[in-house]
């Protein structure tokens, strides 16, 4: 002779025990809510923000690194053999080298602006590989080849051509160059790992010798390397070229920046997270508070399924699985609510969304041992309810 | 007047005595000795404080007696654990409260069901049984209706149907009319009497001398103990 409960039945117990008290069920439920939505709108920005940084990363490659031969405290006078990308070249696992100079002169929009108003833009002469070498692209126009790097044709980085207020090229546009007209044939993407391109005009080096004297001696190397052996270039690229002072020469790699940037984000993340979590537990101790208050006002209720036949751990399972459902309703109501605000951010900055799907079922298990912990007690002072007590008048 | 076993009672008591501990202790029950027999339909009658409650939930598994013994249906409840014991209530007792302790958000229908919900039986031959139980106390027309929308005979109707809804060995009223005015009282009388020509046994414990009179058997009990025992049609 034994008492039986389904589990459909159990379940039924615990919709219908919510659904007689609704608005404390919100109310107690929002608690979760607001706690879930936190930390799902929490990974779910920051993943969609680093879906569209790994994706930078990816397009821009880690394998890069940039070298100034001649920079550092006594940097500025040092001869850097012209042949400097020559000899990266020759370094094994170096896969390819660019290199841009320095070229002493200035760039205006006429001959009527002032020398010194030169807007902080430089110029550099640059090789023809140079944006294969870096993945950047031209918005507008072209980059410079074998025939323009010959004749006064000038590209714009991105910052460059905001300052000079030339957007596009019709119609033309030209470029003073200290006495010499230099024709807009391109304009630069922005790239943020490259701000030195941003701010400069680039010409060929043909035309640069010609016209200002620049040599070919590198001011910035661009070397792409296998990955693996990186750290063995960057070691042994300062001795290669700039042999008389390779203390001077300084080996950066400026996918770090994006790198440090994804660090960042992920201390921020586990920060917010966390002040989601401490939401869930208070959230939980809510649930736990209105269920102890809800096992004291059914104490009849206790009584009469006592006395039709429940076990003890029936009415614990009978509570349990209510503040479960409680919980579980508020962890669903609250991935709809962080999702929403995820979907809204993402779209609002043009992020690639992404809602890591392990995050989802993270938070609805939270949700729901919240629930089942929080349960816990007023469940067993439920069950401990004498029956006889419970239906005495 | 004897406790002597009928050879097929349903419930027998043997020196039952129910203490509560304090200073000085209460003796709520004390030496007890009933037995109802199958198909009986008996009253236990005694001014408030006599120690029916006691009694009732003593007789119903509810509670355990301090010392004696209770056997429900030839089992001896002393033996059984505490999930043994509601698993007998679930299969062998129905009960029926002065307050008729419904729940308030479902149907008549759904009200007599949950009288099956710890037999583990299928939601749909619940509502069957259920419905038959509803007719079978005259709420045939009220199945859909909630507590809120029935009367307070009509509630009652509804606990006794959820009571007997299980075909249970033993029925146990509780002031089944407490709550009732006189021409309910009456009906609700005469449903126990139906129910018990159907074969169903009932005890009904009540402080009121005049409903208790209209049952055959008469229990008197007095602070504790039983003061007369007197059956219209001895079993």
């Amino acid at each position: 002779m034994k008492s039986r409960l389904r589990l459909s039945d159990l379940v039924g117990l615990g919709f219908r025990g919510l659904a007689a008290r609704p608005t404390r069920a919100v109310l107690t439920a929002i608690g979760i809510a607001i706690g879930i939505a936190a930390i799902v709108a929490v990974i779910g920005i920051s993943a969609s923000g680093r879906a569209d940084l790994i994706a930078t990363l990816d397009r821009l490659g880690t394998n890069l690194l940039r070298v100034s031969p001649g920079s550092g405290v006594f940097g500025t006078g040092s001869e850097v053999p012209e042949e400097a990308a020559r000899m990266a070249a020759r370094i094994g696992p170096v896969q390819s080298v660019s290199q841009t100079t320095r070229v002493e002169a200035t760039v205006r929009r006429n001959d009527l602006i002032s020398e010194l108003e030169t807007g902080g833009l430089a110029v550099l002469a640059s090789r023809i590989d140079l944006l294969d070498q870096l993945s950047v692209d031209v918005v507008v126009g072209r980059f410079l080849d074998e025939a323009t790097s010959e004749v006064p044709t000038v590209v714009l980085g991105a910052v460059a051509s905001e300052r000079l207020g030339i957007a596009d090229l019709e119609p033309r546009p030209r470029v003073y160059l200290d006495g010499h007209w230099f024709t807009v044939i391109g304009i630069l993407e922005e790239t943020e790992l490259h701000p030195d391109l941003e701010r400069a005009v680039l010409i060929g080096y043909p035309v640069a010798e010609n016209l200002f004297d620049t040599s070919e001696s590198p001011t910035a190397l661009y070397v792409r390397a296998a990955p693996e052996f990186l750290n063995d270039v960057a070691e042994v690229i300062p001795a290669t070229v700039n042999p008389q002072q390779p203390d001077a020469v300084e080996v950066t790699r400026p996918s770090d920046a994006l790198l440090a940037r994804q660090a960042a984000d992920e201390a921020l993340t586990q920060l917010l997270v966390g002040l989601g979590a401490v939401a869930l537990l208070v959230a939980g101790v809510a649930i736990a508070n209105v269920m102890v208050m809800s096992v004291l006002e059914r104490r009849t209720e206790i009584g009469v399924r006592r006395a039709l036949g429940a076990t003890k751990r029936h009415i614990r399972l009978q509570f349990l699985v209510e503040s479960t459902l409680l919980a579980g309703i508020g962890g669903l109501l609250g991935i709809a609510l962080g999702g929403g605000i995820t979907v809204a951010f993402a779209a609002n900055r043009g992020l690639t969304l992404s809602v890591p799907p392990e995050g989802i079922a993270l938070s609805i298990a939270a949700a729901l041992a919240i629930g089942a912990l929080a349960g816990l007690y007023p469940a067993w002072r439920a069950a401990r309810i004498p029956p006889a007590e419970a239906v005495r008048k | 007047m004897t406790a002597v076993s009928t050879p097929g009672a349903v419930l027998r008591l043997n020196d039952v005595a129910k203490i509560y501990p304090g200073s000085p202790p209460v003796h709520a029950l004390d030496g007890i000795d009933l037995a109802i027999g199958e198909g009986e339909l008996a009253a236990v009658v005694g001014p408030s404080g006599s120690g029916k409650s006691t009694l009732l939930h003593v007789m119903g598994a509810l509670d355990r007696p301090t010392h004696g013994t209770v056997e429900i249906d030839g089992i001896d409840v002393a033996t059984l654990s505490d999930r043994a014991l509601s698993g007998l209530r679930s299969q062998k007792i129905g009960f029926i409260f002065q307050d008729f302790f419904l729940i308030d958000g479902l149907t008549a229908t759904a009200n007599v069901a949950e009288g099956l919900l710890y037999r583990g039986l299928p939601r749909r031959a619940r509502n069957e049984r259920a419905r038959h139980a509803l007719e079978r106390v005259g709420l045939g027309h009220r199945l859909t209706h909630r507590p809120n929308q029935l009367s307070g005979g009509e509630r009652q109707r509804v606990a006794i149907a959820r009571a007997i809804v299980g075909n249970p060995a033993i029925v146990f009223a509780d002031e089944p009319t407490g709550n009732l005015d006189s021409a309910t009282s009456d009906e609700i009388a005469t449903l126990f009497a139906d129910l018990n020509s159907d074969g169903a046994t009932i005890v009904v414990i009540t402080h009121d001398r005049e409903l208790a009179a209209r049952f055959p058997r008469l229990v008197e009990l007095r602070d504790g103990r039983i003061t007369g025992d007197t059956s219209l049609h001895p079993v």
